[in-house]
């Protein structure tokens, strides 16, 4: 399901981590494993799944801050799986990203001017003098004023300064951001201004999110299309809204039903997992959820789970539910 | 009915900053009482005031507080209560048990305090509270330092020691925040039974609006330091009379079911900031001239209470 305009094609991406166990003993985690998942323009795909689940290593991957194991990543058509240097560089004002914790994310001793300018100037080669135009024009876009140029994080709330990491990464006018929970240490209120931003930047830029988060109820509201993490594994992706109105995957089942929704009249249900998340070193060679999954069968623990599509663009790792 | 806690015009005051503005709110018995509201709306301030847990610059001041009937001051709760007649499940699990101990210890040396029991009495009783939070290798738990336990795993310790006292109230701060979802709702649903089998009653201070809806009976809704709203869960998620409290709720459903949220203007104010007679006024689309020069009146409608000028509903009567 890749065509040519796609923004980002993941093929069978990797990142395996040798960890130390001992003095000449190491393990293998495989943080992420195998994944293919595409994005097309305008569109949005949510990576969803609990801690340890690899969404946000596979955010590093894509951005080329770690280098993978294995797989490919194509962005608008070019091949940056192994592209180093200059040419690496000027890719990255392709490529941005939104950080969660929106002051952690900025330099305390720089003015918020010089921040958005920044990728301007990294990427494009332009001085500060001509970037206080851009600079000027796209901290009103996202809902700041021309003054906030001259002022510095602390003097900043967490939606505004939010709005100044989104304004870093759109300036150079990205065709992939990649939004790392990018509202889950804001305020309700503020938070769904942050959201009716970032999309109504997307419709009006064309641009395509990779968006991770853990917040169902936020997913449901901004995805088009979902990929479900665990252990490094996707076990569902496809269409948000048929994901959500039919989960096919024990894991997604279970992660849908234990999230709690804004509606006294629903209940949540949590008997659907047992235990808890295993580190992803003591994974079955099979299934990663085996051992934990209730409709599990012996042949589960060793027989890899290839995602297998049910309906147009619906995908999901379970032999027993496709 | 008559109400287990009840609070009256508590406010505190830190370093001359105010951060509590006269705080009114009330547990019935066997209820579980959500509190909500953004950052800085003054939640753990609220909970850290009944459990004597301010900070040492903090000064509080408020009309009547009573618990169970008696009079209750809340500043001395450290000998009256806290841990005994409340107890208390905080934020970050693993940050409050003793990393040195061992959980069987922590949980012992609680015991021996508020109940006075024998060393051997008390071991008894430890695992007991470890099987009634659901875990099924009580022995190994009870070994164990917190680093060798998940998350969920102490926060399920955290609530055993919050029984420990057979408390009338349980409070807890936040108690799923950090948690994975599925975890979440193993630790909500377990927080909501032994709450019940303990004929306790519960406060839950979140900011998360879907786990208010999922185990809570009523809802204060506070903004800058007081309750603005308070009412039964399907009230307020049904037809809140505030505004804040009513934008708050929609702006999560329509999230929920995709629908396109209505922004709240602005952001909330921080301690310190002066602010209109009624401090929602200058972000609320009701908002007129009274709502900046007089205090909000308090309204009761249909087991709902308030404090607005203006509230969401066509026969507002005041009262």
């Amino acid at each position: 399901m890749t065509g040519p305009s796609d923004t980002l094609v993941l093929r069978d991406l990797t990142k395996i981590f040798r960890i130390k166990t001992g003095s000449f003993r190491h393990a293998d985690l495989r943080a992420v494993d195998d994944v293919s998942v595409s994005i097309t323009p305008g569109r949005t795909l949510a990576v969803v799944g609990e801690s340890g689940s690899g969404k946000t290593t596979l955010a590093r991957l894509i951005l080329r801050l770690i280098d993978p194991t294995g797989g490919s990543i194509r962005l608008e058509g070019t091949d940056i799986t192994r592209m180093k240097g200059a040419a690496l560089e000027d890719m990255r004002g392709r490529m941005q990203i939104v950080f969660q914790d929106p002051y952690d994310s900025l330099s305390p001793w720089q003015t918020v001017g010089r921040t958005v300018a920044e990728p301007l100037i990294l990427h494009e080669n332009m001085s500060m003098q001509d970037a206080t135009e851009p600079v000027a024009r796209m901290l009103e876009r996202v809902g700041l004023s021309p003054e906030h140029a001259r002022r510095y994080p602390h003097e900043l709330s967490g939606g505004q300064a939010q709005r100044v990491g989104i304004a870093r990464a759109m300036i150079t006018n990205p065709a992939l951001v990649v939004l790392d929970e990018p509202t889950s240490s804001l305020d309700m209120s503020v938070q769904s201004q942050i959201l009716l931003l970032l999309q109504s930047l997307q419709e009006e830029r064309n641009i395509s999110y990779l968006f991770i988060s853990h917040d169902l109820t936020v997913v449901r509201y901004i995805a088009h299309d979902l990929a479900v993490m665990y252990l490094g594994k996707v076990v569902e992706s496809g269409p948000a809204a048929e994901v959500f109105a039919s989960p096919r995957h024990p894991y997604t089942e279970a992660l849908l039903k234990a999230a709690p929704r804004p509606d006294p009249h629903y209940k949540t249900d949590h008997v659907h997992l047992l235990g808890e998340q295993p580190s992803a070193l003591d994974r079955a060679p099979g299934c990663p959820l085996y051992g934990r999954c209730p409709i599990a069968e012996d042949v589960c623990a060793d027989t890899p789970q290839e995602l297998v599509e049910i309906e147009a663009g619906h995908r999901v790792a379970c032999w027993k539910r496709t | 009915m008559s109400a287990l806690l009840e609070l009256h015009g508590l406010e505190v005051e830190i370093e001359g900053l105010p951060i509590l503005r006269g705080v009114d709110l009330e547990v019935r018995p066997g209820e579980i009482l959500g509190v909500v509201g953004e950052t800085g709306a003054g939640k753990s301030m609220t909970a850290r005031s009944i459990l004597d847990l301010l900070p040492a610059k903090a000064s509080l001041s408020f009309d009547t507080c009573t618990f169970a009937g008696e009079d209750f001051i809340p500043a001395r709760a450290r000998q009256l209560a806290r841990g005994h007649r409340i107890g208390f499940v905080p934020q970050r699990p693993r940050g409050s048990l003793n990393p040195v101990f061992r959980v069987g210890k922590q949980i012992v040396d609680t015991l021996r305090r508020l109940r006075g029991m024998a060393r051997r009495e008390a071991k008894e009783e430890a695992l007991n509270l470890l099987r009634s939070v659901r875990i099924t290798d009580p022995e190994r738990v009870y070994r164990s330092y917190p680093h060798e336990l998940s998350g969920g795993m102490c926060q399920r310790v955290c609530i055993a020691i919050a029984l420990a006292g057979e408390p009338e109230l349980i409070i807890a701060d936040e108690p799923t925040t950090g948690l994975d979802v599925t975890i979440q709702a193993e630790i909500l649903k377990l927080l909501g039974e032994v709450i019940a089998e303990h004929n306790a009653a519960g406060m839950l201070i979140t900011h998360d609006l879907g786990v208010v809806a999922d185990v809570c009976d009523r809802v204060a809704v506070m903004y800058a330091g007081r309750v603005i709203n308070l009412g039964t869960t399907l009230e307020i998620y049904r037809e809140a009379l505030h505004p804040y409290a009513n934008q708050l709720v929609s702006i999560a459903s329509s999230l929920d079911s995709g629908g396109t949220p209505r922004e709240i203007p602005g952001r909330v104010p921080n301690p310190g900031d002066e602010l209109a007679a009624c401090a929602f006024a200058p972000r609320c689309f009701r908002a007129e001239d009274d709502c900046f020069g007089e205090e909000p009146p308090l309204i009761h409608i249909e087991g709902q209470m308030a404090f607005c000028h203006h509230p969401l509903t066509s026969e507002a009567a005041s009262v």
